[in-house]
């Protein structure tokens, strides 16, 4: 009941409304809305009217289809690039220095003695096939050799390759469980004046003695060599522990000479030492992890960073690598150096002098553009964060390669850092280890999988390099040069440097120090509500209050209705009630003529006659005011064709 | 059935679409009328407003406002085709490169002797009389063999002569004769030349050969240009002679260049690398031409995972007049380009590893009409020679090459044929290089046109190159590492291989970010009409609907004022014609008609019900009714005065 009286108060307060019928409603609507289409209808002539309200209605479609396009527009995140140009005062990048060798011959010799004198029985009858007859005076240790041996592939014969393993001289048909890896199988019409076709394929087997192998081949004998070298070389040095590494690698004071950054001098306790499974000891200049990164307010080469090197090359280890030089690479503060992506390198004996353009790119992250943050959200345990440094993407991929190695072979690989409660890779352990990772290696499934699963950073820096060089020292300079930088070195007058060694680095920041890229939103909620309404103004001249006009014209709408419906059932309800008599209730006139009149007699309701057909009434005309004017019952109108059915 | 439910309608139509024109009478009213029934903002001030100086002030703003919007939308519309720049970067397995590994030196010197020998000893010649050169051997073998002229006789039409600025002679090679110099004298560096003590210059003559005085003098500030470039000349002369299949054999092969291949991990070899014969480079070997199909990608950067190639340079082959520098070039290009070595190749040192880290970037302009670039190529008028996508070089050469064959009747030899044309040379065309230095003259003053037609094309890829040198072999291992590629090379090449005679080279990918620039149109359509929305909105509340009300007030219906009162004048007249008297004027509304029963005024009558609801009246009413009370003060100022008959009359129908 608490209900009905609601509803009648409030079908109280809606007679205070624009009209009690749909039309009057509309009527109104359009008379007084702020819209501009509307008020035309119903100002002028009906052809007009006709004209404006197919009008109307066309803008009005246009207006929603448009607001469709730009909504659409807004939520495909759309960015915009702005790029600056130009110099400011930067931090200077971290600076990570290597020698191109990772550890002192002199140090390693001990643990890589057997090997040495293996790979130089091997070349020896490699080179000279003949006269193999000289003996050794130690015999070789060949269990090295023996679970990855270097052999020679003859194939002559495509289907038949000849294997022969250099130190036996009985030769193996390739069977049919061995699968030669034919990345380069010979050209036997080219390659026809060679009794050798393809040398140095080394076998792979996932376990000893078994039969399951895969020949890696090469081309060429030398890259055969150093790829068994480092393999084996790996497996050794990685039972070392890190401790006694960095001890056999290069010292800091050793290979820093002098530094200057800027004006002020600097020297080796300047440097971050880092170990890097590549390069040895690695020294790292304004890494930023200890204290605030130095700035750079000045361009040219005086502001930045002057270095002298000695990479002391008749140290190299000589199968392992085979360039010499200082390996250097800018990074990001607190990111770690990926020296072998995007290192480079220095040549011994000269100058290098390396303009630097800091080149960022400032991206939004989601929506707008799929890119981490900070690496958080990629599924991907990042294991360098053992060194305390950033996410990068390169990070993530060796993390992920090492976290499937871990998986899959059971060891980590020495070239990656280590996940908790897992040991390098070695022979004595994981004997199938150098199978298992050349597999994973070549596995294109598996790289994938780490390039889906790895995000890009959404703030990428790169340091674009001018890099120049020239000789140093000069052929005058060079005596002093030499005899100062060893007596400051060792302390002794002998001149303990050479050509081959020194390196001298010059880095600096351009005249144009800084190019960056950032996004900003194409579409802001700002851009989507001045587009919409420019959109609705310019079709309609509307607005949000139009909009709102509109809203309240629905409600008073349904009220309507609801009176209506209300009205209809309540009509029904009497017509119910009334069911009871078959006739109409007299009316007061025909009561009145059947008081006077006695042969009054009922009619049926169809034989009243139309009211143009009644004689004319007597009495005074009403007066001709339109408002006491009857309303036409058929009128035109949205709803005039009711009378035409 | 008495009509048709069309004829039913058309009559329905008619009776509900009575025919009206303008309602107001003359073009003041209908002025009036619009600015107090407008939409728009200004103009109904215009006439509420009372008092002169504030209704002109109002037509100052709405007009300004007016002027204002014109403006601005002009300004919309000029940078409609603007395109704004977006930055992608994407992290990716990115197809590797083709890189084209070329030895400087085109041709084995030992192989060429026979072509060149003529013009070996004619340059050896020319070193010792200018400049009291000679080698050791070349003396004794001269008077051996003893100058015999017979093939030398082109040599002497284009002699390399030293100059003696002031007096205008100059001294020929071979007569030793002094001659007088006509025609014009080009420097061909003429910013380094000094002209103070231009004592020595050597140069040489081109003269044209069907008129003899019309020559032109290039010299050059030194000697070992001058000599360079005359031996480069005659050196084109004698190689466009020689057909590409021998060429092709002159060079040097995959084996002799590549001595190890090494990518991605896995070993590779000469199969891996499609020979391209360059004019002025000879073989040149491109890995990853994409020619059988595939094209490799990289999915991890870092230079294990890149090419890594070993070179033979063999420097005891070098040609020494014609390249003076050793080592060898590369280019890293996209399989579809045609990769210009000898105007964009890194050069490659020697002795040494050159490691070079790229980076990829993809760019995309937008074609017309935002800027002026092409897509295809398609549209540019200049035939492709080069077997490869457009690029503005090949569009270039194309073009020079094409006015080349043109105007001297040959082709050039750095260039490729265009069909039905052969390679120039002084036997077949005597005149080609005068007429050649002529054209590249031209060309480079940019008055042949080529570079108006040609444009740039819409979308590039490039590698940014970051390149640094390594020693190579390192000492210590130099010795092993000679020796084992010495095996390598085979037993056919017997003495060992110094290290002067290779070069390492690695490419790689630093990192897999692909940065894609692309641009994209500012502007859509639906922007540009919400800022046109914007700025009708802002200035004057107006939208396209005011903009139709202003076509139909101030044209249609202005016009058919117009039309009526001219119609009315020309009756009128045509009546006092006919009747010879003036007529009685048609009077200016009939007062009975001026109340609610005159349709026009229906707006200005009192808002009853029905005329609130724009009910149309009845024509008939059936009640009789009381005439109105014809006071003046009930009734309602009207905004039309003036009530013309003719509407009157339309009306009544």
């Amino acid at each position: 009941m608490n209900l009905k009286k609601y509803l009648v108060r409030a079908l109280h307060r809606l007679q205070k409304g624009p009209g009690y019928t749909y039309k009057e409603l509309l009527v109104w609507y359009c008379d007084n809305t702020n819209t501009h289409g509307p008020k035309r209808i119903i100002k002028e002539g009906p052809k007009k009217k006709l004209m404006w309200f197919f009008l109307t209605l066309l803008f009005a479609s246009l207006v929603f289809w448009q607001w469709g396009i730009l909504i659409n527009t807004y939520l495909s995140y759309n960015v915009t690039s702005s790029l600056s140009i130009g110099f400011k005062t930067m931090k200077f990048p971290a600076v990570t220095v290597c020698n191109a060798n990772p550890f002192k011959y002199s140090e390693v010799k001990p643990l890589l003695k057997e090997l040495d004198r293996l790979i130089e029985a091997a070349l020896e009858r490699i080179l000279q096939p003949g006269n193999s007859s000289e003996d050794e005076s130690p015999p070789l240790d060949l269990e090295l050799w023996n679970q990855i041996p270097l052999v020679l592939i003859d194939e002559h014969d495509k289907d038949n390759p000849v294997i022969l393993d250099i130190f036996e001289t009985n030769q193996t048909a390739v069977g049919n469980d061995t699968n030669v890896n034919n990345g380069t199988a010979g050209d036997n019409e080219t390659m026809g004046n060679k009794t050798m076709n393809d040398f140095g394929a080394k076998p792979t087997c996932s376990h000893q003695g078994s039969d399951n192998c895969t020949y890696r081949n090469f081309s060429s004998a030398a890259q055969a060599v150093t790829e068994w070298y480092i393999l084996q070389s790996t497996s050794i040095l990685s039972k070392v522990p890190l401790h006694e590494r960095i001890r056999m690698g290069y010292q800091a004071e050793d290979m820093i000479l002098a530094c200057l950054y800027g004006a002020e001098p600097c020297n080796y306790k300047n440097f971050t030492q880092i170990y890097h499974p590549d390069h040895g000891n690695c020294y790292i200049f304004n890494w930023g992890m200890d204290e605030e990164a130095l700035n750079s307010s000045n361009p040219g080469a005086e502001f930045g960073l002057k270095l002298i090197l000695d990479i002391s090359q008749q140290d190299y280890i000589p199968y392992l690598s085979s360039a010499a030089g200082a390996r250097l690479m800018l990074h990001q503060q607190k990111s770690f150096p990926f020296l072998k992506d995007q290192g480079i390198y220095a040549m011994a004996g000269t100058e290098t002098s390396i303009g630097v353009l800091v080149d960022e790119l400032e991206r939004m992250g989601y929506p707008y553009s799929d890119c981490t943050m900070n690496g958080s959200d990629v599924p991907v345990k990042n294991l360098y964060s053992q060194y305390n440094t950033s996410y990068s993407i390169q990070a993530c991929l060796r993390s992920c390669f090492q976290n499937h190695m871990v998986e899959i072979c059971g060891c980590g690989h020495y070239m990656f850092p280590l996940p908790e409660g897992v040991t390098y890779c070695n022979n004595e352990d994981n004997p199938g280890w150098a199978y298992c990772y050349s597999s994973l290696r070549s596995s294109i499934k598996q790289r994938q999988i780490c390039i889906d699963s790895c995000k890009e950073t959404c703030n990428d820096t790169q340091y674009k390099m001018t890099i120049s060089m020239a000789d140093w020292p000069s052929e005058a300079s060079e005596d002093w040069i030499f005899h100062i930088l060893s007596y400051e070195r060792d302390m002794s007058t002998n001149v303990t440097l050479d050509r081959n060694g020194v390196i001298k680095l010059n880095i600096y920041f351009q005249e144009y120090n800084y190019r960056t890229i950032s996004e900003s939103a194409a579409t802001t909620i700002v851009w989507l509500l001045s587009s919409l309404g420019g959109q609705f103004g310019f079709w309609m001249g509307g607005s949000v209050l139009c909009l709102i006009e509109f809203g309240e014209i629905i409600i008073d709408s349904v009220w309507i209705t609801i009176i209506n419906i209300i009205g209809w059932c309540k009509g029904l309800k009497q017509r119910r009630a009334r069911a009871r008599y078959p006739d109409a209730p007299p009316t007061v006139s025909e009561l009145v003529e059947a008081h006077t009149n006695l042969g009054f007699q009922h009619e049926a309701p169809g034989a009243v006659p139309r009211a143009g057909e009644l004689p004319p009434e007597p009495g005074t005309p009403p007066p001709n005011y339109d408002s006491l004017r009857v309303r036409p019952p058929d009128t035109l109108g949205p709803d005039s064709n009711r009378d035409t059915e | 059935a008495p009509a048709g439910p069309g004829k039913k309608i058309t009559a329905r139509l008619k009776r509900t679409l009575p025919v009206r024109g303008p309602q107001a009478p003359t073009l003041s009213e209908l002025m009036r009328w619009y600015c107090l029934n407008t939409n728009t903002h200004g103009c109904r001030r215009i006439v509420v407003s009372r008092g002169r100086l504030r209704r002109l002030l109002w037509i100052v703003l709405t007009l300004s406002a007016v002027g204002l919007i014109l403006w601005q939308c002009a300004e919309l519309l000029m940078n409609y085709y603007s395109a704004s720049v977006s930055v992608t970067v994407q992290f990716q397995k990115l197809p590797f490169p083709a890189v084209t590994i070329c030895n400087i030196n085109p041709y084995k010197y030992s192989a060429m002797k026979e072509y060149l020998s003529e013009l070996d000893k004619e340059t050896k010649k020319a070193l010792e009389t200018f400049y009291g050169f000679s080698e050791g051997k070349s003396k004794v073998r001269r008077s051996v063999d003893d100058w015999n002229s017979t093939g030398s006789d082109f040599f002497q039409h284009i002699p390399l002569l030293k100059v003696e600025d002031f007096s205008r002679t100059a001294t020929d090679l071979h007569t030793g004769q002094k001659r007088k110099i006509e025609g014009s004298v080009f420097h061909k560096d003429s910013s380094i030349v000094n002209s103070g003590d231009s004592n020595n210059i050597i140069g040489f003559q081109l003269c044209d050969a069907n008129n003899s005085s019309d020559c032109a003098l290039y010299t050059f500030s030194s000697g070992v240009n001058a000599i360079q470039e005359w031996y480069k000349l005659h050196y084109m002369n004698i190689m466009a002679q020689i057909p590409l299949e021998t060429k092709e054999k002159l060079s040097y092969s995959a084996d002799d260049l590549l001595l190890t291949c090494f990518f991605d991990g896995l070993s590779c070899d000469k199969r891996h690398f499609t020979r391209f014969h360059h004019p002025l480079h000879g073989n040149c070997y491109t890995f990853n031409s994409g020619e059988n199909g595939t094209i490799l990608s990289t999915s991890t950067g870092g230079s294990e995972y890149g090419l890594q190639v070993v070179l033979y340079i063999d420097e005891a082959e070098y040609n020494p007049f014609l390249v003076t520098s050793s080592g060898a070039k590369i280019i890293v290009h996209d399989q579809n380009e045609y990769p210009f070595i000898e105007d964009i190749g890194t050069e490659i040192e020697p002795a040494a590893a050159t490691s070079i880290g790229m980076h990829f970037t993809r760019s995309r302009k937008l074609s017309k009409p935002y800027s002026d670039c092409t897509e295809t190529g398609a549209d540019i008028p200049v035939e492709n020679l080069y077997n490869k996508s457009y690029s503005l070089q090949i569009c270039l050469h194309s073009c020079f090459q094409k006015a080349m064959v043109d105007s001297c009747g040959c082709a050039q030899y750095a260039q490729p044929l265009p069909a039905g044309a052969e390679y120039c040379n002084y036997k077949k065309n005597p005149n080609w290089m005068y007429c050649y230095y002529r054209l590249h003259e031209k060309f480079v003053k940019e008055q042949l046109g080529c570079q108006q037609i040609c444009k740039d094309a819409c979308s590039f890829k490039e590698w940014a190159l970051t390149t640094s040198i390594a020693q190579w072999p390192s000492i210590v291992s130099e010795d092993w590492m000679l020796r084992v590629l010495s095996w390598d090379k085979g037993q056919k090449l017997n003495k060992k291989l110094n290290k002067t005679d290779l070069a390492n080279l690695m490419v790689f990918y630093k990192d897999l970010n692909e940065r894609f620039i692309s641009e994209n149109p500012a502007n859509t359509l639906v922007i540009l009409l919400s800022n046109f929305g914007g700025q009708l909105g802002l200035w004057m509340s107006c939208s396209v609907v005011c903009v139709i009300e202003i076509v139909e007030v101030f044209f249609i219906d202005s016009l058919s004022i117009v039309l009526r009162r001219q119609w009315q004048k020309a009756k009128k007249w045509w009546r006092n014609r006919q009747q010879g008297s003036p007529g009685k004027a048609p009077q200016a509304g009939d007062p009975e008609r001026q109340g609610h029963d005159n349709p026009v005024c229906i707006d200005e009558d009192l808002p009853t019900f029905t005329t609130a609801l724009r009910l149309p009246l009845p024509q008939n009413s059936p009640l009789p009714r009381t005439p109105p009370p014809n006071y003046s003060t009930l009734r309602l100022e009207t905004a039309f005065t003036e009530q013309l008959p003719d509407t009157l009359e339309l009306d009544r129908h």
